[in-house]
Protein backbone atom coordinates (compact mmCIF):
# COMPACT_ATOMS: atom_id res chain seq x y z
CA UNK A 1 0.00 0.00 0.00
CA UNK A 2 2.79 2.43 0.89
CA UNK A 3 4.48 1.61 -2.32
CA UNK A 4 1.36 2.76 -4.15
CA UNK A 5 0.92 5.81 -1.97
CA UNK A 6 4.49 6.94 -2.45
CA UNK A 7 4.58 5.90 -6.11
CA UNK A 8 1.79 6.52 -8.61
CA UNK A 9 -0.63 7.48 -5.86
CA UNK A 10 1.58 10.38 -4.92
CA UNK A 11 1.62 11.56 -8.52
CA UNK A 12 -2.12 11.59 -8.76
CA UNK A 13 -2.49 13.88 -5.76
CA UNK A 14 -1.48 16.63 -8.13
CA UNK A 15 -2.42 15.40 -11.57
CA UNK A 16 -0.39 16.61 -14.51
CA UNK A 17 -2.36 19.31 -16.31
CA UNK A 18 -3.14 18.75 -19.97
CA UNK A 19 -2.53 15.03 -19.73
CA UNK A 20 -4.87 12.07 -19.54
CA UNK A 21 -3.16 10.86 -16.35
CA UNK A 22 -3.92 7.22 -16.98
CA UNK A 23 -2.22 4.67 -14.77
CA UNK A 24 -0.50 3.08 -17.73
CA UNK A 25 1.51 6.22 -18.42
CA UNK A 26 3.47 5.73 -15.17
CA UNK A 27 5.80 3.00 -14.00
CA UNK A 28 5.53 1.32 -10.60
CA UNK A 29 7.44 3.97 -8.75
CA UNK A 30 5.36 6.74 -10.25
CA UNK A 31 7.64 8.06 -12.98
CA UNK A 32 6.05 9.30 -16.14
CA UNK A 33 7.21 6.82 -18.74
CA UNK A 34 7.20 9.14 -21.72
CA UNK A 35 9.09 11.82 -19.78
CA UNK A 36 11.75 9.28 -18.88
CA UNK A 37 12.09 7.94 -22.39
CA UNK A 38 11.66 11.26 -24.07
CA UNK A 39 15.22 12.23 -25.14
CA UNK A 40 15.92 8.91 -26.78
CA UNK A 41 12.39 8.25 -27.92
CA UNK A 42 11.95 11.68 -29.39
CA UNK A 43 15.04 11.42 -31.53
CA UNK A 44 14.15 8.07 -33.01
CA UNK A 45 10.57 9.17 -33.48
CA UNK A 46 11.63 12.31 -35.17
CA UNK A 47 13.77 10.43 -37.64
CA UNK A 48 10.99 8.06 -38.41
CA UNK A 49 8.65 10.95 -38.92
CA UNK A 50 10.96 12.69 -41.26
CA UNK A 51 11.27 9.56 -43.35
CA UNK A 52 7.54 9.13 -43.40
CA UNK A 53 6.98 12.69 -44.41
CA UNK A 54 9.48 12.41 -47.21
CA UNK A 55 7.70 9.39 -48.54
CA UNK A 56 4.37 11.09 -48.31
CA UNK A 57 5.72 14.10 -50.06
CA UNK A 58 6.83 12.02 -53.00
CA UNK A 59 3.56 10.27 -53.34
CA UNK A 60 1.02 12.79 -52.23
CA UNK A 61 2.40 16.12 -53.23
CA UNK A 62 -0.31 16.73 -55.75
CA UNK A 63 -3.01 15.45 -53.53
CA UNK A 64 -2.21 17.62 -50.58
CA UNK A 65 -2.01 20.62 -52.83
CA UNK A 66 -5.40 19.85 -54.27
CA UNK A 67 -6.87 19.39 -50.87
CA UNK A 68 -5.56 22.74 -49.96
CA UNK A 69 -7.43 24.32 -52.79
CA UNK A 70 -10.59 22.37 -52.37
CA UNK A 71 -10.96 23.22 -48.78
CA UNK A 72 -9.10 26.51 -48.84
CA UNK A 73 -6.78 25.68 -45.98
CA UNK A 74 -3.24 24.66 -45.50
CA UNK A 75 -2.08 21.09 -45.83
CA UNK A 76 -3.68 18.45 -43.73
CA UNK A 77 -0.90 16.57 -42.05
CA UNK A 78 -1.07 13.20 -40.47
CA UNK A 79 -1.69 12.79 -36.80
CA UNK A 80 1.82 11.54 -36.23
CA UNK A 81 3.24 14.98 -36.79
CA UNK A 82 1.13 16.43 -34.02
CA UNK A 83 3.17 18.54 -31.66
CA UNK A 84 2.88 18.12 -27.90
CA UNK A 85 0.36 20.47 -26.40
CA UNK A 86 2.04 23.45 -24.77
CA UNK A 87 0.12 22.76 -21.59
CA UNK A 88 1.88 19.50 -20.84
CA UNK A 89 5.20 20.90 -19.74
CA UNK A 90 7.47 19.53 -17.07
CA UNK A 91 10.37 21.65 -15.87
CA UNK A 92 10.04 23.86 -18.91
CA UNK A 93 10.64 20.97 -21.30
CA UNK A 94 7.64 20.06 -23.43
CA UNK A 95 6.53 16.51 -22.87
CA UNK A 96 6.21 14.25 -25.88
CA UNK A 97 2.70 13.38 -26.96
CA UNK A 98 0.99 10.46 -25.31
CA UNK A 99 1.70 7.22 -27.12
CA UNK A 100 -0.93 4.57 -27.73
CA UNK A 101 0.41 2.75 -24.66
CA UNK A 102 -0.30 5.78 -22.50
CA UNK A 103 -3.88 6.02 -23.68
CA UNK A 104 -5.14 2.87 -22.01
CA UNK A 105 -7.46 3.91 -19.19
CA UNK A 106 -7.91 0.34 -17.99
CA UNK A 107 -4.54 -1.38 -17.44
CA UNK A 108 -6.05 -4.87 -17.68
CA UNK A 109 -7.86 -4.14 -20.93
CA UNK A 110 -5.08 -3.63 -23.42
CA UNK A 111 -7.48 -3.47 -26.35
CA UNK A 112 -9.19 -0.31 -25.18
CA UNK A 113 -7.49 2.93 -26.18
CA UNK A 114 -8.95 6.36 -25.55
CA UNK A 115 -9.84 8.08 -28.79
CA UNK A 116 -9.28 11.81 -29.18
CA UNK A 117 -12.33 14.08 -28.90
CA UNK A 118 -12.84 17.43 -30.59
CA UNK A 119 -11.40 20.32 -28.65
CA UNK A 120 -13.58 23.32 -27.91
CA UNK A 121 -11.63 25.51 -30.35
CA UNK A 122 -12.09 22.98 -33.13
CA UNK A 123 -15.83 22.83 -32.47
CA UNK A 124 -16.01 26.61 -32.58
CA UNK A 125 -14.06 26.62 -35.83
CA UNK A 126 -16.46 24.10 -37.35
CA UNK A 127 -19.48 26.16 -36.33
CA UNK A 128 -17.85 29.34 -37.60
CA UNK A 129 -17.08 27.86 -41.00
CA UNK A 130 -20.45 26.24 -41.55
CA UNK A 131 -22.80 28.84 -40.12
CA UNK A 132 -20.95 32.15 -40.37
CA UNK A 133 -18.90 31.62 -43.51
CA UNK A 134 -21.58 29.44 -45.09
CA UNK A 135 -19.26 26.69 -46.30
CA UNK A 136 -20.70 23.29 -47.06
CA UNK A 137 -20.49 20.51 -44.50
CA UNK A 138 -18.63 18.43 -47.05
CA UNK A 139 -16.03 21.11 -47.53
CA UNK A 140 -15.48 21.70 -43.83
CA UNK A 141 -15.29 17.98 -43.20
CA UNK A 142 -12.52 17.54 -45.76
CA UNK A 143 -10.70 20.63 -44.53
CA UNK A 144 -10.61 19.71 -40.86
CA UNK A 145 -10.52 15.94 -41.12
CA UNK A 146 -13.77 15.44 -39.24
CA UNK A 147 -16.50 13.14 -40.43
CA UNK A 148 -19.51 14.83 -42.05
CA UNK A 149 -21.99 13.42 -39.56
CA UNK A 150 -19.85 14.71 -36.73
CA UNK A 151 -19.64 18.13 -38.37
CA UNK A 152 -23.43 18.20 -38.56
CA UNK A 153 -23.76 17.15 -34.93
CA UNK A 154 -21.27 19.79 -33.78
CA UNK A 155 -23.13 22.51 -35.67
CA UNK A 156 -26.47 21.48 -34.21
CA UNK A 157 -25.16 21.25 -30.66
CA UNK A 158 -23.30 24.54 -30.95
CA UNK A 159 -26.53 26.13 -32.20
CA UNK A 160 -28.29 24.82 -29.10
CA UNK A 161 -25.49 26.20 -26.94
CA UNK A 162 -25.72 29.63 -28.55
CA UNK A 163 -29.48 29.54 -28.08
CA UNK A 164 -29.01 28.85 -24.40
CA UNK A 165 -26.49 31.65 -24.12
CA UNK A 166 -28.92 34.16 -25.63
CA UNK A 167 -31.64 32.94 -23.30
CA UNK A 168 -29.29 33.28 -20.34
CA UNK A 169 -29.47 29.61 -19.40
CA UNK A 170 -26.48 28.51 -17.32
CA UNK A 171 -23.95 26.29 -19.08
CA UNK A 172 -21.98 23.54 -17.35
CA UNK A 173 -18.69 24.98 -18.60
CA UNK A 174 -16.54 23.98 -15.60
CA UNK A 175 -17.78 20.43 -15.93
CA UNK A 176 -17.05 20.34 -19.65
CA UNK A 177 -13.60 21.80 -19.06
CA UNK A 178 -12.83 19.26 -16.36
CA UNK A 179 -13.89 16.34 -18.52
CA UNK A 180 -12.08 17.63 -21.60
CA UNK A 181 -8.87 18.15 -19.64
CA UNK A 182 -8.86 14.44 -18.85
CA UNK A 183 -9.31 13.27 -22.43
CA UNK A 184 -7.00 13.26 -25.41
CA UNK A 185 -8.16 16.01 -27.76
CA UNK A 186 -7.67 16.99 -31.35
CA UNK A 187 -6.42 20.56 -31.18
CA UNK A 188 -7.33 23.25 -33.67
CA UNK A 189 -4.34 24.78 -35.40
CA UNK A 190 -5.67 27.21 -38.03
CA UNK A 191 -2.82 26.84 -40.51
CA UNK A 192 -2.17 23.19 -39.84
CA UNK A 193 -5.45 21.30 -39.26
CA UNK A 194 -5.02 17.92 -37.64
CA UNK A 195 -6.85 14.90 -38.96
CA UNK A 196 -9.37 13.90 -36.33
CA UNK A 197 -10.58 10.69 -37.90
CA UNK A 198 -10.88 8.83 -41.15
CA UNK A 199 -13.48 10.73 -43.17
CA UNK A 200 -13.79 8.66 -46.28
CA UNK A 201 -14.73 5.19 -45.06
CA UNK A 202 -16.74 3.05 -47.42
CA UNK A 203 -20.01 2.16 -45.73
CA UNK A 204 -20.67 -1.57 -45.80
CA UNK A 205 -23.64 -2.28 -47.99
CA UNK A 206 -25.69 -5.27 -46.97
CA UNK A 207 -25.52 -6.80 -50.42
CA UNK A 208 -21.75 -6.87 -50.33
CA UNK A 209 -21.46 -8.88 -47.13
CA UNK A 210 -22.19 -12.11 -48.95
CA UNK A 211 -19.33 -14.03 -50.42
CA UNK A 212 -19.86 -14.12 -54.14
CA UNK A 213 -18.29 -16.20 -56.87
CA UNK A 214 -18.92 -14.47 -60.12
CA UNK A 215 -17.23 -16.14 -63.08
CA UNK A 216 -16.19 -13.69 -65.72
CA UNK A 217 -14.47 -14.32 -69.00
CA UNK A 218 -10.83 -13.39 -68.99
CA UNK A 219 -11.19 -11.06 -71.94
CA UNK A 220 -13.84 -8.98 -70.26
CA UNK A 221 -12.96 -5.58 -68.83
CA UNK A 222 -14.38 -6.05 -65.34
CA UNK A 223 -14.46 -2.80 -63.39
CA UNK A 224 -15.62 -1.77 -59.95
CA UNK A 225 -18.89 -0.71 -61.49
CA UNK A 226 -19.42 -4.24 -62.76
CA UNK A 227 -18.43 -5.62 -59.37
CA UNK A 228 -21.10 -3.51 -57.71
CA UNK A 229 -23.67 -4.69 -60.20
CA UNK A 230 -22.66 -8.28 -59.62
CA UNK A 231 -23.67 -7.91 -55.99
CA UNK A 232 -26.89 -6.11 -56.71
CA UNK A 233 -28.26 -4.72 -59.94
CA UNK A 234 -28.40 -1.09 -58.87
CA UNK A 235 -25.44 -1.07 -56.49
CA UNK A 236 -23.08 1.76 -57.28
CA UNK A 237 -19.32 1.23 -57.37
CA UNK A 238 -17.31 1.96 -54.25
CA UNK A 239 -16.10 5.35 -55.50
CA UNK A 240 -19.68 6.60 -55.71
CA UNK A 241 -20.63 5.30 -52.30
CA UNK A 242 -17.84 6.87 -50.24
CA UNK A 243 -18.76 10.06 -48.37
CA UNK A 244 -16.26 12.31 -50.15
CA UNK A 245 -16.59 11.45 -53.81
CA UNK A 246 -14.92 14.72 -54.78
CA UNK A 247 -11.61 13.62 -53.24
CA UNK A 248 -11.73 10.52 -55.40
CA UNK A 249 -12.55 12.62 -58.43
CA UNK A 250 -9.56 14.82 -57.82
CA UNK A 251 -7.25 11.85 -57.51
CA UNK A 252 -8.67 10.46 -60.71
CA UNK A 253 -7.96 13.68 -62.58
CA UNK A 254 -4.43 13.59 -61.32
CA UNK A 255 -4.05 10.04 -62.52
CA UNK A 256 -5.36 11.05 -65.92
CA UNK A 257 -2.51 13.51 -66.13
CA UNK A 258 -4.46 16.70 -65.76
CA UNK A 259 -2.38 19.71 -64.78
CA UNK A 260 -2.66 20.98 -61.24
CA UNK A 261 -4.09 24.38 -62.13
CA UNK A 262 -6.70 22.82 -64.33
CA UNK A 263 -7.72 20.38 -61.60
CA UNK A 264 -8.05 23.20 -59.12
CA UNK A 265 -10.06 25.23 -61.60
CA UNK A 266 -12.44 22.38 -62.29
CA UNK A 267 -12.94 21.58 -58.64
CA UNK A 268 -13.67 25.22 -57.93
CA UNK A 269 -16.20 25.35 -60.72
CA UNK A 270 -17.86 22.23 -59.38
CA UNK A 271 -17.99 23.71 -55.89
CA UNK A 272 -19.52 26.88 -57.26
CA UNK A 273 -22.08 24.86 -59.15
CA UNK A 274 -23.01 22.88 -56.05
CA UNK A 275 -23.47 26.02 -54.00
CA UNK A 276 -25.52 27.61 -56.77
CA UNK A 277 -27.72 24.54 -57.11
CA UNK A 278 -28.32 24.50 -53.38
CA UNK A 279 -29.31 28.16 -53.41
CA UNK A 280 -31.65 27.68 -56.33
CA UNK A 281 -33.30 24.74 -54.64
CA UNK A 282 -33.85 26.78 -51.49
CA UNK A 283 -35.20 29.64 -53.60
CA UNK A 284 -37.66 27.35 -55.38
CA UNK A 285 -38.81 25.94 -52.07
CA UNK A 286 -39.46 29.44 -50.79
CA UNK A 287 -41.34 30.42 -53.94
CA UNK A 288 -43.49 27.33 -53.66
CA UNK A 289 -44.25 28.04 -50.03
CA UNK A 290 -45.16 31.62 -50.87
CA UNK A 291 -47.56 30.40 -53.55
CA UNK A 292 -49.22 27.81 -51.36
CA UNK A 293 -49.17 29.28 -47.89
CA UNK A 294 -51.27 32.23 -46.71
CA UNK A 295 -50.11 33.77 -43.47
CA UNK A 296 -52.65 35.43 -41.20
CA UNK A 297 -51.41 37.33 -38.18
CA UNK A 298 -53.87 36.69 -35.41
CA UNK A 299 -52.93 38.00 -32.01
CA UNK A 300 -50.37 35.83 -30.33
CA UNK A 301 -49.58 33.57 -33.24
CA UNK A 302 -49.49 33.43 -37.00
CA UNK A 303 -51.86 31.07 -38.78
CA UNK A 304 -50.33 29.44 -41.82
CA UNK A 305 -53.00 28.29 -44.23
CA UNK A 306 -51.81 25.81 -46.76
CA UNK A 307 -54.09 25.16 -49.69
CA UNK A 308 -54.23 21.43 -50.34
CA UNK A 309 -56.20 18.95 -52.39
CA UNK A 310 -57.80 16.42 -50.10
CA UNK A 311 -58.38 13.86 -52.84
CA UNK A 312 -54.69 13.71 -53.66
CA UNK A 313 -52.45 10.97 -52.32
CA UNK A 314 -55.30 9.08 -50.68
CA UNK A 315 -54.98 6.10 -52.98
CA UNK A 316 -57.61 4.04 -54.78
CA UNK A 317 -59.80 3.37 -51.77
CA UNK A 318 -59.30 6.82 -50.20
CA UNK A 319 -57.63 5.34 -47.16
CA UNK A 320 -53.97 6.04 -47.95
CA UNK A 321 -51.83 7.29 -45.08
CA UNK A 322 -50.26 10.05 -47.13
CA UNK A 323 -53.56 11.92 -47.53
CA UNK A 324 -54.47 15.06 -45.60
CA UNK A 325 -55.88 14.64 -42.11
CA UNK A 326 -56.06 11.93 -39.51
CA UNK A 327 -57.26 8.78 -41.21
CA UNK A 328 -60.46 6.94 -40.39
CA UNK A 329 -60.52 3.24 -39.62
CA UNK A 330 -56.75 2.87 -39.65
CA UNK A 331 -55.33 2.32 -36.17
CA UNK A 332 -52.18 4.09 -35.03
CA UNK A 333 -49.05 1.99 -34.97
CA UNK A 334 -47.20 4.16 -32.50
CA UNK A 335 -47.86 1.96 -29.47
CA UNK A 336 -46.64 -1.14 -31.27
CA UNK A 337 -43.37 -2.82 -30.35
CA UNK A 338 -40.28 -1.77 -32.23
CA UNK A 339 -41.57 1.62 -33.37
CA UNK A 340 -38.70 4.08 -33.58
CA UNK A 341 -39.67 7.53 -32.37
CA UNK A 342 -36.33 9.28 -32.52
CA UNK A 343 -36.78 12.52 -34.44
CA UNK A 344 -35.04 12.50 -37.79
CA UNK A 345 -35.13 16.23 -38.35
CA UNK A 346 -33.83 19.21 -36.40
CA UNK A 347 -35.28 22.63 -37.06
CA UNK B 1 -80.54 17.28 -42.38
CA UNK B 2 -78.17 20.11 -41.65
CA UNK B 3 -74.61 19.81 -42.83
CA UNK B 4 -71.94 21.26 -40.61
CA UNK B 5 -68.35 22.24 -41.21
CA UNK B 6 -66.73 21.49 -37.90
CA UNK B 7 -63.64 20.21 -36.17
CA UNK B 8 -63.12 16.58 -35.21
CA UNK B 9 -60.58 16.04 -32.47
CA UNK B 10 -57.83 13.56 -33.11
CA UNK B 11 -54.38 13.37 -31.60
CA UNK B 12 -53.44 12.29 -28.11
CA UNK B 13 -54.15 13.49 -24.62
CA UNK B 14 -52.75 17.03 -24.21
CA UNK B 15 -51.83 16.98 -27.89
CA UNK B 16 -54.92 18.02 -29.79
CA UNK B 17 -55.08 17.82 -33.52
CA UNK B 18 -58.20 18.48 -35.54
CA UNK B 19 -59.61 17.41 -38.82
CA UNK B 20 -61.78 20.05 -40.47
CA UNK B 21 -64.71 18.02 -41.72
CA UNK B 22 -68.09 18.26 -43.39
CA UNK B 23 -70.55 16.05 -41.52
CA UNK B 24 -74.21 15.63 -40.68
CA UNK B 25 -75.00 17.91 -37.77
CA UNK B 26 -76.31 15.16 -35.52
CA UNK B 27 -73.56 12.62 -36.08
CA UNK B 28 -70.94 11.92 -33.43
CA UNK B 29 -67.88 14.15 -33.33
CA UNK B 30 -65.36 11.62 -34.55
CA UNK B 31 -67.62 9.52 -36.74
CA UNK B 32 -66.74 9.19 -40.37
CA UNK B 33 -67.63 12.49 -42.04
CA UNK B 34 -68.92 13.16 -45.51
CA UNK B 35 -65.62 14.70 -46.37
CA UNK B 36 -62.40 15.86 -44.76
CA UNK B 37 -61.55 19.42 -45.77
CA UNK B 38 -58.25 19.73 -43.98
CA UNK B 39 -56.49 19.80 -40.65
CA UNK B 40 -55.88 22.25 -37.85
CA UNK B 41 -53.03 21.96 -35.36
CA UNK B 42 -53.90 24.27 -32.46
CA UNK B 43 -50.59 23.90 -30.67
CA UNK B 44 -48.39 26.85 -31.68
CA UNK B 45 -44.96 25.85 -32.96
CA UNK B 46 -42.03 28.15 -32.23
CA UNK B 47 -40.96 30.21 -35.21
CA UNK B 48 -37.84 28.87 -36.92
CA UNK B 49 -34.63 30.49 -35.67
CA UNK B 50 -36.68 32.31 -33.03
CA UNK B 51 -37.77 35.02 -35.47
CA UNK B 52 -41.28 36.39 -35.11
CA UNK B 53 -44.40 34.92 -33.66
CA UNK B 54 -45.05 31.23 -33.17
CA UNK B 55 -47.20 29.69 -35.88
CA UNK B 56 -50.11 27.31 -36.20
CA UNK B 57 -50.42 25.16 -39.27
CA UNK B 58 -53.69 24.73 -41.10
CA UNK B 59 -54.21 22.68 -44.19
CA UNK B 60 -57.42 23.42 -46.05
CA UNK B 61 -58.88 22.45 -49.37
CA UNK B 62 -60.32 25.86 -50.20
CA UNK B 63 -62.18 24.84 -53.33
CA UNK B 64 -64.03 22.06 -51.53
CA UNK B 65 -64.71 24.38 -48.58
CA UNK B 66 -66.21 26.95 -50.96
CA UNK B 67 -68.38 24.30 -52.55
CA UNK B 68 -69.77 23.09 -49.25
CA UNK B 69 -70.41 26.65 -48.06
CA UNK B 70 -72.16 27.27 -51.37
CA UNK B 71 -74.58 24.38 -50.85
CA UNK B 72 -75.47 25.55 -47.38
CA UNK B 73 -73.13 23.81 -44.95
CA UNK B 74 -73.05 25.68 -41.64
CA UNK B 75 -69.66 26.20 -40.04
CA UNK B 76 -69.38 25.79 -36.30
CA UNK B 77 -67.95 28.72 -34.38
CA UNK B 78 -64.28 27.62 -34.43
CA UNK B 79 -64.60 26.59 -38.07
CA UNK B 80 -66.14 29.98 -38.87
CA UNK B 81 -63.20 31.70 -37.23
CA UNK B 82 -60.73 29.74 -39.34
CA UNK B 83 -62.62 30.14 -42.61
CA UNK B 84 -63.09 33.85 -42.06
CA UNK B 85 -59.36 34.30 -41.68
CA UNK B 86 -58.78 33.57 -45.36
CA UNK B 87 -61.84 35.44 -46.49
CA UNK B 88 -64.21 32.56 -47.22
CA UNK B 89 -66.71 34.09 -44.79
CA UNK B 90 -67.44 37.42 -43.16
CA UNK B 91 -65.87 37.43 -39.70
CA UNK B 92 -68.39 37.10 -36.92
CA UNK B 93 -68.09 39.83 -34.38
CA UNK B 94 -68.55 39.25 -30.71
CA UNK B 95 -70.74 42.14 -29.54
CA UNK B 96 -69.48 42.04 -25.97
CA UNK B 97 -65.86 42.00 -27.08
CA UNK B 98 -66.44 44.86 -29.51
CA UNK B 99 -68.06 46.90 -26.77
CA UNK B 100 -65.08 46.26 -24.54
CA UNK B 101 -62.58 47.35 -27.18
CA UNK B 102 -64.66 50.45 -27.93
CA UNK B 103 -64.74 51.36 -24.27
CA UNK B 104 -61.02 50.89 -24.02
CA UNK B 105 -60.42 53.09 -27.05
CA UNK B 106 -62.73 55.76 -25.75
CA UNK B 107 -60.97 55.71 -22.39
CA UNK B 108 -57.58 56.07 -24.05
CA UNK B 109 -58.81 59.01 -26.14
CA UNK B 110 -60.24 60.74 -23.08
CA UNK B 111 -57.04 60.37 -21.12
CA UNK B 112 -55.10 61.76 -24.07
CA UNK B 113 -57.41 64.75 -24.20
CA UNK B 114 -56.97 65.28 -20.49
CA UNK B 115 -53.21 65.17 -20.86
CA UNK B 116 -53.35 67.62 -23.77
CA UNK B 117 -55.57 69.95 -21.74
CA UNK B 118 -53.17 69.83 -18.80
CA UNK B 119 -50.23 70.63 -21.05
CA UNK B 120 -52.21 73.49 -22.63
CA UNK B 121 -52.56 75.09 -19.22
Amino acid sequence: MFRWLNGPGNVFRQPLPGSTNYLNAYDRSGNLLRARDSPKGRNSEGEAEEKDEDKEKDVDEGETNDLEVNVETATVKSKKAQRPSPKAMMDGVPLPKETAEDLMPFPMNRQFRSQAVLSEELKNAIYERVVVQGKSVRNVSAALGVEMRRVGAVVRLKAVEKGWETKGKPLATPYSKAVLSMLPQTPYIPNDPQVHESINDLPVHRATTLQLFHPVSESRHFTRRDAGQAFQRDLKPAEDRIPHTELYQMEKWRYEGMQRDERIQRMREQNEKDIQAKKEKEERRREKEKMEVTRVDHGRSVFRFQDVRVDERVGEDGRGRAGVGARYGIPHQDRKKGQIKIPTKVE
Amino acid sequence: MVLKIRLARFGKRNKPFYNIVVAQARSARNSKPLEVLGTYDPVPKPAPFGEGKPFKDIKLDTSRAKYWLGVGAQPSEPAWRLLSMIGLLEPRYNVQKMQQTEMAQRGAAQSEEAVAALEGR
